[in-house]
């Protein structure tokens, strides 16, 4: 680092000198983070080297001639491109509908009066502890009995059922004052179209952050559609990649192919969204 | 059927119903009017690159049925999912399946029968293929899998390591070598050349190599009533003692997956490979100087552990007429092909083909077909076969042998206690 | 299935009707109930429904193949209890879970203080620790076991390029868990940190201020400021992880199977297992119901421990 031998101009009110601890936890900080990259580089690294290549031992560190074989044969195969299709149909509909009911939910329980709403409430609260891993059997049980498996719903529903979604945000909207409601009301608003013009604008900021996270889980999600789809053809792409072999024989470099393309989304997206994400993991994880 | 999208009113956005407009096309799609044969098998070595061809054969041949073909993971992977969608109803309408695991996979239940007349007229009865083969594919009296192939337990050699280790006779093909001792003189002279291993073994699943071993020792397993385990230990025993050797004496990898075992043969650390006969066209793209042999009779008789793939029409809750003829003729149509299939490695069923020339001027094919007779399936039981739990509990216990964790004594206890207790679980089927 | 909805019921209700609440007794007092329906009634398709019939299940010989369903009584609980595979798995869960959640609280601990800084550099470190936590399970899993690989694996390659002995890290029974637990801190250690950094970004800089007029040097800054105050984030963390890390499945079925020998398998595993490759949905059921009740102990056990000490602060 030759940034730490100089006398570093700083924008902070505190002034910061280029001391041997703090030089030393920044070395600290970029090693730890090589060594974070380094699992990513080595899989792009083998998905670019001829098959040959990928066994030979000892282990060569740069392909020697690179080529995009493996990434065309993996493209050619077909399936990534559907199950990429899946993924982004699942993912999208999860959580516009996981917004949507969870919205309408916790303004019900936040801003409304009616028989039941503190045990409705408390029954809901006590399903945050229910793992969803314990309900696969009998939830596909249900599915079968209700025509469901090899569905987009099948996937879809079950993972819109998110308590603890409800939850954060009814706090979150304990929080906003009721007089920007009552105003709206004066006005002649209904209390729907309160949630969506008055309630939703203000929470803008933990509905981005928990949209987020709820595409990245939904589309990151192995059990439940790996449970519920049994036709290569409705996968998503984590189960798609773990249940469906395009290719025969040594296949190293396909199989990294296959990996950095499946990963790559994501990627993209965190990078674009990272202030995004960090402050929602404040704000939803700290608060909520 | 998918829940009324009134449901999900409150988004009343277009956003999202332009989202359930997409989802009406896709989800539901239909594909015209032709009838579809979405097909499920578990090739996933060299034969499965080997029915990719095939299939590109009859997708040309055929541009009036609407075919899809995928290959699942081999083992649990496939047949769990293949179970689960037989339950869900939206099954394929047809998948492959090992003859070892028909009775264990309740076919009254979740495969749909085999409609005879249909596969007449496709020109496929029950004389093209030897008694025993279609016997064994008929559950109360009803015809539910078509009998593709035998795949026997075979040796792969590599003609350059072994000519050098002088394994070759004057034509050019291995000395056939009987007898343990001879076997590990084999054995060591092919690592004497390649340095590094004997033979490659997927030893992560070694069923197989033991399942030989003690069949070639005339062991039983179950009595006639399949209840009571009747395992000759002193044999088993003998078996097990035996694969713990080839890796202590560094012949065979101490650790080796499926794909290893491919890689070791192919990369020239192991001059030899013990394996079903169905890597040829993995080998073969390689271009490898290799052929193939019956594995050697190491102990008393010519047993040799196999299997066989059939065709199955799996359970489905509204069956299409018109696709369930069109699955049939695949059916057919794959059986009167089934000599480009056999040049993959497996032995084909269908009669007309294991006769005809051109599967008999196949080599290396030619130099193994002859122990089909002699295959031995896996003990009968609804929790036995290629991929089931019995050889589960075998990888499990058996593994350890091979890497030293465990003693053949404590890993035979280990699988005769685990098969106990699958014989004691009440049968599910 | 048809639902009505809010609209539908709260028609533009004008405040004054409202708060007289005297024109719609009925839609002032259920009206909110229609906010909660969409909700309601997905939770209780698709949570207390089977969470209901789940329980149902485990009293019968129900099958994945659709031939029995028979009244057994408890004889699937005394089969529970007397398998010994579901007491390994579970074993196998625990020690997992014990094994994967100081790592994945310490180095997430470590981790925040390293990236706390601005600039192109704090995001590339906060890119760098995060990034794998957006992979799906699947891709980690490949590449982590292509990097274990004997023989031609990144590790291996490592290993015996340094002169030492190669290592088959998945087929082996005593290193088989810890290369899972190793996958999953690189994977998951991202959330943690997060959590953490979110935690340090809220400590007001006047404390630091204040601190260095005191005349605290760095370290002591660190242990009587920064650590104390996170003490808060690092309960909330570890009660989010042990819950986590006792609901592993993926990473393991993708990485060993459960294997070496079962060494790895998780009770989930073996609830899916039973289930879908054995077909004993019956018996699959209880399962869950013993997982299920191990999870709601710990989590209540938790929750009463740490709002209890929220409250002592």
């Amino acid at each position: 680092m030759t940034t730490a031998t100089l006398p570093a101009a700083t924008k902070s009110s505190r002034p910061v000198r280029w001391t041997f601890p703090k030089a030393a936890s920044a070395v600290g900080a970029v090693i730890l983070a090589v060594v974070w990259l380094v699992p990513l580089l080595w899989a792009l690294d083998t998905s670019l080297k001829p098959e040959p290549e990928t066994t030979r031992a000892p282990i060569t560190w740069l392909p020697e001639a690179p080529t995009a074989d493996a990434y065309r044969s993996v493209i050619d195969q077909g399936d990534l491109i559907r199950w990429f299709f899946n993924s982004t149909i699942v993912s999208v509909l999860v959580t516009t509908l996981t917004l949507v009911v969870s919205v309408l939910a916790a303004y019900g329980f936040s801003r409304t009066k009616f028989p039941g709403r503190k045990v409705l409430f408390g029954l809901i609260i006590a399903g945050i502890l229910v793992p969803p891993q314990v309900l696969i059997v009998p939830l596909f049980q249900e599915m079968t009995g209700l025509g469901l498996v090899d569905t987009y719903w099948g996937m879809v529903l079950p993972q819109v059922v998110a308590p603890v979604m409800v939850f954060v945000l009814k706090k979150f909207f304990d929080g906003i004052s009721r007089d920007y409601e009552d105003a709206a009301r004066v006005d002649g608003a209904s209390r729907r179209r309160i949630v969506w013009s008055v309630m939703v604008p203000m929470s803008r900021p933990i509905l981005v952050a928990v949209s987020i996270f709820t595409f990245i889980g939904a589309w990151n999600n192995f059990l439940w559609p790996f449970i519920v789809t049994t036709d290569p053809s409705m996968m998503t792409i984590p189960v798609g990649l773990a249940n469906v072999q395009g290719s025969y024989g040594l296949r190293y470099a396909q199989i990294m192919a296959s990996a950095v393309l499946g990963g790559l989304p994501l990627l993209i997206v965190y990078a674009l969204f990272q202030r995004h994400v960090v402050r929602g993991v404040g704000d939803a994880g700290i608060k909520g | 059927m998918p829940p009324d999208p009134a449901l999900f009113r409150p988004g009343r956005r277009a956003v999202l119903g332009g989202l359930l407009g997409a989802l009406a096309l896709t989800g539901c799609g239909t594909l015209g009017s032709k009838p579809k044969v979405r097909e499920w098998n578990l090739f996933g070595g060299g034969d499965g690159a080997r029915l990719l061809q095939i299939h590109q054969q009859y997708v040309a041949e055929h541009p009036d049925v609407a075919f899809e073909a995928h290959t699942l993971a081999w083992g649990p992977p496939f047949y769990t999912k293949l179970a689960m969608s037989a339950a869900g109803g939206r099954a394929p309408e047809v998948a492959t399946l090992h003859l070892s695991r028909l009775k264990g996979f309740s076919p009254t239940t979740m495969l749909d029968p085999i409609p005879v007349d249909l596969l007449a007229d496709a020109g496929v009865t029950e004389s093209d293929f030897l008694p025993t083969s279609w016997n064994r594919a008929i559950v109360d009296g009803k015809l539910y899998a078509v009998p593709l192939d035998t795949h026997p337990f075979v040796l792969y050699y590599n003609t350059e390591i072994c000519k050098k280790a002088g394994l070759l006779g004057a034509d050019g093909k291995i000395k056939t070598v009987k007898g343990v001792d001879a076997f590990f003189d084999m054995l060591k002279a092919v690592k004497d050349v390649t340095g590094k291993f004997g033979a490659s073994v997927e030893t992560t699943n070694p069923w197989r190599l033991w399942w030989t071993l003690y069949g070639q020792l005339e062991g039983k397993f179950f009595d006639e009533t399949g209840t009571r385990l009747i395992l000759d230990d002193a044999k088993a025993l003998e078996a097990l003692s035996l694969m713990a050797k080839l890796a202590a004496d560094g012949l065979t990898p101490r650790s080796s997956n499926y794909s290893a075992l491919v890689a070791q043969f192919s990369n020239g650390e192991a001059g030899l490979s013990f394996n079903g006969e169905w890597e040829v066209t993995t080998y073969q793209t390689a271009k490898m100087p290799f052929s193939m042999a019956p594995f050697p009779v190491v102990y008393d008789v010519p047993k040799y552990a196999g299997d066989a793939h059939t065709f199955v029409l799996p359970h489905q809750s509204n069956r299409n007429k018109d696709d369930t003829k069109a699955t049939v003729e695949y059916i057919a149509w794959m059986l009167k092909h089934s000599a480009e299939w056999a040049a993959g490695g497996h032995v084909p069923a269908y009669q007309p083909v294991a006769k005809s020339q051109e599967y008999l001027n196949l080599k290396p094919q030619a130099e193994y077909r002859s122990v089909a007779p002699d295959v031995l399936f896996d003990p009968d039981a609804w929790f036995s076969g290629s991929g089931a739990q019995l050889q589960n509990e075998a990888a499990a216990a058996f593994s350890g042998v091979f890497s030293g964790q465990a003693t053949p004594k404590a890993a035979l206890a280990q699988f005769k206690a685990a098969t106990q207790k699958l014989l004691d679980t009440p049968s599910p089927v | 299935m048809a639902v009505e909805t809010p609209s539908r019921v709260t028609p533009g209700t004008s405040p004054t009707a409202a708060k007289a609440g005297t024109g719609q007794p009925w839609k002032e007092r259920w009206g909110g109930l229609f906010f909660v329906a969409p909700f309601l009634l997905l939770f209780v398709l698709f949570m207390l429904w089977p969470i209901v019939s789940g329980l149902w299940n485990s009293f019968f010989n129900t099958s994945l193949a659709g031939v029995k369903q028979e009244f057994l009584g408890l004889q699937n609980w005394q089969d529970l209890f007397g398998d010994p595979a579901v007491w390994s798995s579970l074993k196998n869960t625990l020690v997992f879970t014990a094994m994967s959640t100081p790592p994945l609280v310490i180095i997430a601990l470590i981790m925040a203080l390293l990236a706390n800084r601005k600039g192109l550099l704090g995001w590339l470190l906060r890119f760098s620790y995060f990034a794998p936590f957006v992979l799906p399970a699947t891709v980690v899993t490949l590449i982590w076991v292509w990097i274990y690989q004997p023989g031609f694996g990144l590790v291996n390659g490592l290993l015996t390029a340094g002169g030492f002995a190669e290592i088959d890290w998945l087929n082996t029974e005593n290193r088989a868990m810890l290369a899972v637990v190793i996958t999953t801190v690189w994977w998951t250690v991202g959330f943690n940190f997060l959590l953490y950094l979110a935690a340090l970004q809220g400590i007001p800089a006047q404390v630091y201020e204040a601190a260095q007029i005191d005349g605290a040097n760095g370290r002591q800054q660190l242990f009587r400021i920064t650590l104390p105050l996170l003490s808060r984030t690092t309960g909330l963390i570890v009660v989010l992880q042990l819950v986590a890390s006792l609901k592993i499945f993926d990473q393991i079925y993708l990485m060993t199977n459960g294997g070496p020998n079962y060494a790895t398998r998780p009770i989930i595993q073996y609830i899916y297992e039973s289930g879908f490759t054995s077909y004993r949905i019956g018996y699959a059921s209880a399962i869950s119901y013993l997982f299920f009740a191990i999870i709601v102990i710990v989590a209540v056990a938790q929750f009463k421990l740490f709002s209890g000490r929220g409250e002592a602060e």
